[in-house]
C-alpha cells in the first residue's frame, strides 16, 4: 500500500509505465478455505504453455499470453481485448507454503491453491477442567 | 482500545466490505482503472476482425462450457448469451473467507453489429481456452475481386 502511494505514475521510467499499460489485469476471486488460499483468475485465451507463474521474494506474479491462431491478414474492426498479455501481481503473506502451490488452467480459468504452512494452521486448544 | 480487537476480524463478508472498498478507492491498484477495462456488466469481452473472405468474432468467455454459450446472428447483429455459474460452494463443514470477488457470474447477453453481407448458413464456431471463435464467411458477391487490366 505504501509502495503505491509513494510512486507517482508520472515519475516512473517510461518502459515500466508502458509495460503496465500493455498488459490486461485479469479479474480474480480470492478466498481462504481448507487451510489454503485459493486464487481464481479469468485469463481467456491462455493455455498451459503460455502461462507463467512465479514467486519471487514473496511476490506472486501471474502472466499469460493470449494464444489464438488468427489467420494472416486479419484486420481488427472492433476490439475490447487490446492486449496479448495478462499480468497481475500479489504479495503473499509469510504463512503460504510456496513449494506446495498448485496451479491448473481450464478453459481460460486459472485456479491456484496456496496451502498454508503446517505451523500456521489453526489448532484447537483443549481447555482442561480445573 | 477496541481497534485491536477488530483487526482480528478477517471475515470481510460480514459487513466489513465497505472498509475494503473505501481503502481500494483511496489507493487504487496500478492498472485497475485502466481506460480499457470494461465494467463488470460487460462480460464477455468481444473482438471482431475481418479477412478477405470472412468476419471473425472472438468471444472471451472463460470458464464456460461450449454448450453454455449461445451465439445467434440476425441480419447483421450477432448476439452472444449464456450463463456463467457462480463460483463453487465450499465443501460441507468448511468455512470460506472471501477476500476478492471480481469475476462476473450469472446471466449475460451482448450484441454487436457486424458488417453486412455475411452468410450465416456457413458460419462455424469453436471454443478453445475459454475463447469462442465464430467465423462468418462473406457472401460470394462481397469478396474482393481481382480486376484484370487489359492492355490497350
Amino acid at each position: 500500500m505504501n509502495d503505491v502511494a509513494k510512486h507517482e505514475p508520472g515519475r516512473e521510467p517510461v518502459e515500466r509505465r508502458e509495460r503496465r499499460v500493455d498488459a490486461l489485469l485479469p479479474p480474480v476471486d480470492i478466498y481462504e478455505e481448507d487451510n489454503a488460499l485459493h486464487l481464481v483468475a479469468d485469463m481467456p485465451g491462455v493455455s498451459r504453455d503460455t502461462l507463467s507463474i512465479e514467486v519471487n521474494d514473496n511476490v506472486l506474479s501471474l502472466e499469460g499470453e493470449v494464444a489464438l491462431d488468427m489467420p494472416e491478414g486479419l484486420t481488427s474492426i472492433y476490439a475490447e481485448v487490446r492486449s496479448q498479455r495478462y499480468a497481475r501481481r500479489f504479495t503473499l503473506s509469510h504463512e503460504v507454503d510456496v513449494d506446495a502451490i498448485r496451479a491448473s488452467i481450464d478453459d481460460g480459468v486459472l485456479h491456484l491453491v496456496m496451502p498454508k504452512k503446517e505451523t500456521h494452521r489453526p489448532r484447537r486448544i483443549e481447555v482442561k477442567a480445573a | 482500545m477496541f481497534g485491536d480487537l477488530r483487526r482480528f476480524d478477517t471475515d470481510w463478508t460480514s459487513g466489513g466490505d465497505w472498509f475494503r472498498r473505501f481503502v481500494d478507492e483511496l489507493w487504487p491498484e496500478p492498472g485497475a482503472a485502466d481506460i480499457r477495462s470494461v465494467p463488470r456488466g460487460s462480460f464477455p469481452r468481444i473482438n471482431v476482425g475481418r479477412t478477405d473472405d470472412a468476419v471473425r468474432v472472438y468471444v472471451f468467455a472463460p470458464g464456460l462450457a461450449p454448450d453454455a454459450l449461445e451465439v445467434s446472428l440476425q441480419d447483421n447483429v450477432l448476439t452472444v448469451s449464456g450463463r456463467r455459474p457462480a463460483a463453487t460452494e465450499p465443501a460441507p463443514g468448511e468455512r470460506r473467507t472471501r477476500f476478492r470477488r471480481e469475476r462476473a457470474t450469472g446471466e449475460f447477453s451482448r450484441s454487436v453489429a457486424l458488417p453486412e453481407g455475411l452468410d450465416p448458413d456457413r458460419a462455424e464456431a469453436r471454443f478453445r481456452h475459454g475463447v469462442c471463435e465464430v467465423v462468418l464467411p462473406k457472401r460470394e458477391e462481397l469478396k474482393p475481386r481481382r480486376i484484370d487490366i487489359q492492355a490497350s
